[in-house]
C-alpha cells in the first residue's frame, strides 16, 4: 500500500440499511456445487487445475477468498444484477457517480486518520468521477479552495494545512487542478518552489526522498516526474541541492539507474532496491520510465523485459480473473490499475517505434478475466468499488478499480506527435481508442473514459496543464 | 474553547495556529473532516511549534499525543525523530515504545521509516542491536508478508552488514517452514545470499544493475561464484519445489540462483521432466521450465511450442495471451 493511507470507509457504508457485509454468505449458495449463470466459460468459475495438497497459511487465504468470489464469479449471489448474456452484471453507473459525489463531501471525526491524504480523496473523486464522463471542472473553486492552504511557500503541498510538503500528496493536488483545469487553477502551484523543493529532495543515487526527512522509493521518484513533465519544471538542480553537492546536474540524473536497481531477480519491480517485487511499485518505476523516454527504448534500456513480462502476466489470478500485487498474494480490485496499467506501458514497448497508424490491439493479459472480476466481485452494493467481496468500498478502491476497467475497455497506444514541445514529449504522445475486441465481455453502457497511461487524468488535462505552464517558462 | 493545551501553564507561552481549511474564501472546502475538538487543539499547537522549529520535551510530548490520535500523520512523525536527536533522548526507549505501537497498528508504515531513522544513527546505534530480530519475528508472526517491515528489515541487513549472520537465515527459514509460500521470505533470502554487498556503491535488487556498461539481461549475474553455495541454493529449493510443486516462488529463486551463477536452466531438465509426465502434470511452472530450455536448444522449438500450448489450453489458461505471445516469438525466431 504505497500511496499514502488509504483504507477508507464512507459514512454512508456505515448506514444500517443494507449493509454490504452482513449479507449472509449461505442465502444465495453453496458456492462450489452450485451453477453458474449461461454466458461463463469455466475458466472463470472452476478452481485452477493444478493444486498442491500441502496446506499453508497463503492457501488458507486464497481458499478463503475463492469461496467469497466464487457466487459473485458465477453471476448467482443475490445482490447482483442487470446481467448480459456473458453473464457479466452491468456497471451500476448512477450509484458510483453518487458515492464518488458524496466522496468529495463531510467526513464524520472516524475518519481523523485520514487528515494527512486530503488531497488523495479530491483526487480519487474527481478521477473517478472523469471516467464517468462527469464535468470536473465545476468542483474549480472548491478545489482550489481546499488545497491553498496545503501549499507550503518552501515548495509543495502538504497532506493538510500545516504539514510538511509531500510528494505523493503534491502528485494528487496537481493532478486534482489539471482535472478542475483552468487559469486559476495552474496558476495556484508555485512552480518556482516546487522546482526548489524537488531539488532538495533529490538523492545522490538518482532517487527521490518523498518529503526532507522521509523515505526514498520509487513511489517518491513517480510522482516527481509527473510533477517536473506536467508543470514543465526546468530540469537543472537547484542551487543547495545535495544530490548537486554530489555531482549529479539534472533532476533525472541516475534516475533510470535507480529505477533499474529495483527491478528483482523475480523480473518484477520493488518499491526500493532490496524489496520484494510489488505491483504498485512496478507501476510508478514503469510510468515514470516512460515519461524520461519512449518505452521502447527506454525500457529495453534499463529492464530485462522477458523476465519483467512474466511476472507481470503471473499476475492474475484463476478463477477470480482479477490481479495480485506480489507472488502468492490475494487478487485485490486495486492492481486492477497498478498493475493493469502497467499492460499499455509493457505493449507499446513491445510494439516498437510508433507511426502514424494505430498498432493492432494486442493484449498479453486476459482483459475478460479482469472485467469479470471487477464488474463481478468488485461494486458495492450502494456504490463505489472494493478489493474483493467481503471489503468495504472505499474511494481508494472505487478510483482504481475504474481505472483498471477503463484500462482493460481502452487500447492506449503511442503515436508520433506530441503537444509538448521541449522535454518529455514521448509523454504528451499518447492516445488511446476504444477496444473493439470481440472477446469484451462488458455491455456498451458500461464504458468508462480513457486516462492518460501515465498520468491517470484524462488526456485534455494533462495536455492543458502542460501547454499553459510551457507559455510560462521559468528562468531559473 | 478550553482543551488539554490552552489551560496547561507549559503551554501559555505558544499562540496556536488554528486550522485553515480555505473556507474562508466563501467556496466550501472539499473531504473535510469533522476532527474530534482534542485533535483540533492538538494540531493547532504543533503547528504552531513546527513553525519555530521548537525542540523542546513539551514538543515532544506533544507529538506523542498527536500520534495517538492519528498515527498516520507522517509530518508529526519527521518532527518527532528531528526532537529526539536535538534533545539527544535515549532511543532505546523510544524503540520500546515504537514495538507497542507498531503491533497496535499493523498497517501503519510511518513507524518503520521513523525507526529507521533513528537506528541509522551510528553515533546512537554503532552495532546492530540483536533485540530487532525478535521484534521484527513478533511482527511477522502477525504478518509474515508485511511489506514495510520486510523493507525495514533489509535495511538493517545492508547497513549492519548482517548478510552472514546466522540469524537472518534461521529467520527465513522459520518462516519459510511455517510457509513455503511465503514470498518475502525468499526475497530476504535472495538478497542475503546473492544481494550486492559493496556499500560503495548504491544498493540493488540484482548485482549488476543500473551500471550502463551491462545489458539487463546480465543483472543478477555473479563476478565471482561460489559453487558449493549455489548448489547448497539449488538444493533447498528443490526441496521446497517437492512440499508445493505448484508453488511459483522456489521456482524463481532458482531461475535467479542460476542466473546468479551463469548457468543454464537444463542443467535442471532431468529434475523438472518429473513434475511433467504424461497424463500427471504436477506444475506448470515446470512446463514453463521446459519450455524455457527447449527454446534454448536448436532442433527443439517445437518441443518448446508443445509446452506453451498445454500451458495454453491446459493448465494456465488464464494468461492464454501471453503463451500466445511466447509462441508468437519462437516462431519469429526460427523463420
Ligand atoms: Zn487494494
Amino acid at each position: 500500500m504505497p500511496l499514502g493511507k488509504r483504507k477508507v470507509r464512507f459514512p454512508h457504508a456505515q448506514k444500517p440499511n443494507r449493509p454490504t457485509s452482513s449479507i449472509p454468505m449461505t442465502s444465495a449458495m453453496n458456492p462450489s456445487d452450485s451453477k453458474a449463470r449461461p454466458g461463463i466459460p469455466a475458466l472463470f468459475t472452476q478452481p485452477p487445475p493444478i493444486r498442491d495438497p500441502l496446506i499453508t497459511e497463503t492457501i488458507d487465504l486464497q481458499n478463503a477468498t475463492l469461496e467469497k468470489c466464487l457466487p459473485f464469479l458465477k453471476g448467482i449471489h443475490s445482490t447482483q444484477k442487470d446481467f448480459n448474456d456473458h453473464g457479466v452484471p452491468a456497471l451500476q453507473r448512477d450509484l458510483h457517480i453518487s458515492y464518488l459525489y458524496d466522496a468529495l463531501e463531510d467526513y464524520p471525526e472516524g475518519f481523523v486518520a485520514m487528515d494527512a491524504s486530503r488531497p488523495w480523496i479530491v483526487y480519487w473523486a474527481l478521477a473517478g468521477l472523469a471516467m464517468m464522463g462527469e464535468e470536473t471542472t465545476r468542483f474549480r473553486e472548491r478545489v482550489i479552495t481546499t488545497l491553498r492552504p496545503m501549499q507550503n511557500p518552501t515548495g509543495g503541498f502538504g497532506g493538510g494545512h500545516g504539514q510538511t510538503s509531500h510528494l505523493a500528496g503534491s502528485y494528487a493536488a496537481v493532478l486534482s487542478l489539471a482535472m478542475v483545469g483552468g487559469e486559476e487553477a495552474f496558476g495556484l502551484v508555485d512552480r518556482h518552489a516546487m522546482w526548489q523543493w524537488i531539488g532538495r529532495l533529490k538523492q545522490p543515487d538518482g532517487g527521490f526522498r518523498v518529503c526532507e526527512g522521509g523515505e526514498e522509493d520509487v513511489r517518491g521518484a513517480y510522482c516527481a516526474m509527473t510533477l517536473i513533465s506536467l508543470l514543465d519544471l526546468p530540469l537543472t538542480l537547484a542551487p543547495g541541492s545535495q544530490a548537486r553537492e554530489a555531482g549529479l546536474e539534472s533532476l533525472t540524473s541516475g534516475l533510470p539507474e535507480y529505477l533499474s536497481r529495483c527491478q528483482t531477480f523475480e523480473g518484477g519491480i520493488s518499491g526500493s532496491p532490496g524489496s520484494e517485487a510489488h505491483g504498485a511499485y512496478a507501476f510508478c518505476a514503469l510510468a515514470c520510465l516512460s515519461i524520461l523516454g519512449p518505452p521502447e527504448e527506454i525500457f529495453n534500456r534499463h529492464m530485462d523485459i522477458p523476465m519483467l513480462v512474466s511476472w507481470l502476466s503471473a499476475r492474475q489470478s484463476a478463477p477470480e480473473g482479477g490481479l495480485s500485487g506480489r507472488t502468492n498474494k490475494l487478487v485485490d480490485g486495486c492492481y486492477s490499475h497498478w498493475v493493469g496499467g502497467c499492460w499499455p506501458l509493457l505493449e507499446s514497448s513491445l510494439e516498437g517505434k510508433p507511426d502514424s497508424t494505430e498498432p493492432p490491439a494486442n493484449s498479453l493479459f486476459s482483459r475478460e478475466g479482469l472485467t469479470r472480476y471487477i464488474l463481478g466481485c468488485c461494486q458495492g452494493n450502494d456504490g463505489g468499488l472494493r478489493d474483493k467481496p467481503g471489503k468495504h468500498v472505499d474511494s481508494y478502491h472505487t478510483c482504481y478499480v475504474m481505472a483498471g476497467l477503463s484500462a482493460a475497455q481502452n487500447h492506449h497506444y503511442r503515436t508520433d506527435s506530441s503537444i509538448a514541445s521541449n522535454n518529455f514529449s514521448s509523454s504528451f504522445s499518447w492516445k488511446s481508442s476504444p477496444s473493439r475486441d470481440p472477446a469484451n465481455v462488458f455491455s456498451r453502457g458500461d464504458r468508462l473514459e480513457p486516462m492518460h497511461p501515465l498520468y491517470v487524468i484524462p488526456h485534455r488535462a494533462a495536455e492543458q496543464m502542460r501547454l499553459w505552464s510551457e507559455a510560462q517558462p521559468l528562468f531559473v | 474553547m478550553e482543551g488539554k493545551y490552552s489551560t496547561d501553564p507549559e503551554w501559555a507561552s505558544v499562540t496556536p495556529i488554528d486550522l485553515d481549511d480555505g473556507s474562508s474564501s466563501g467556496a466550501m472546502p472539499l473531504a473535510t473532516i469533522a476532527y474530534p475538538a482534542e485533535y483540533l487543539e492538538a494540531t493547532s499547537y504543533l503547528r504552531a511549534v513546527m513553525a519555530a522549529n521548537e525542540m523542546s520535551e513539551r514538543a515532544l510530548s506533544l507529538t506523542k499525543d498527536v500520534i495517538s490520535m492519528n498515527p498516520a500523520h507522517y509530518t508529526v512523525w519527521i518532527y518527532r525523530a528531528k526532537i529526539l536527536f536535538a534533545l539527544d533522548k535515549d532511543l532505546n526507549e523510544e524503540l520500546n515504545w515504537l514495538n507497542d505501537v507498531s503491533l497496535k497498528y499493523l498497517k501503519n508504515y510511518q513507524i518503520w521509516h521513523h525507526r529507521q531513522v533513528l537506528l541509522s544513527s551510528k553515533a546512537h546505534f554503532p552495532t546492530f542491536p540483536p533485540k530487532e530480530a525478535d521484534f521484527l519475528m513478533e511482527m511477522f508472526a502477525q504478518d509474515s508478508k508485511n511489506y514495510h517491515v520486510w523493507t525495514y528489515r533489509h535495511w538493517l541487513v545492508r547497513h549492519f552488514r548482517l548478510w552472514d549472520q546466522p540469524r537472518e537465515l534461521e529467520d527465513v527459514e522459520f518462516l519459510l517452514k511455517a510457509d513455503v509460500r511465503n514470498n518475502s521470505a525468499w526475497n530476504h533470502r535472495y538478497m542475503l545470499r546473492f544481494g550486492p554487498r559493496d556499500t560503495s556503491l548504491p544498493d540493488a535488487g540484482m548485482v549488476n544493475a543500473g551500471d550502463l556498461s551491462t545489458a539487463p539481461t546480465e543483472k543478477g549475474r555473479l563476478s565471482i561464484v561460489d559453487e558449493d553455495l549455489i548448489d547448497g541454493e539449488l538444493k533447498f529449493a528443490q526441496e521446497a519445489i517437492l512440499r508445493a510443486p505448484e508453488n511459483r516462488s522456489p521456482w524463481w529463486y532458482a531461475r535467479g540462483v542460476l542466473r546468479a551463477a551463469g548457468r543454464g536452466l537444463a542443467e535442471w531438465e532431468g529434475f523438472v521432466s518429473g513434475f511433467v509426465s504424461e497424463g500427471a502434470v504436477k506444475s506448470s511452472h515446470a512446463v514453463e521450465w521446459l519450455a524455457d530450455v527447449f527454446a534454448e536448444r536448436a532442433g527443439k522449438e517445437a518441443e518448446a511450442v508443445r509446452m506453451l500450448t498445454m500451458l495454453k489450453e491446459e493448465f494456465d489458461p488464464i494468461r492464454k495471451n501471453y503463451w500466445d505471445y511466447r509462441i508468437r516469438k519462437l516462431d519469429q525466431a526460427v523463420a
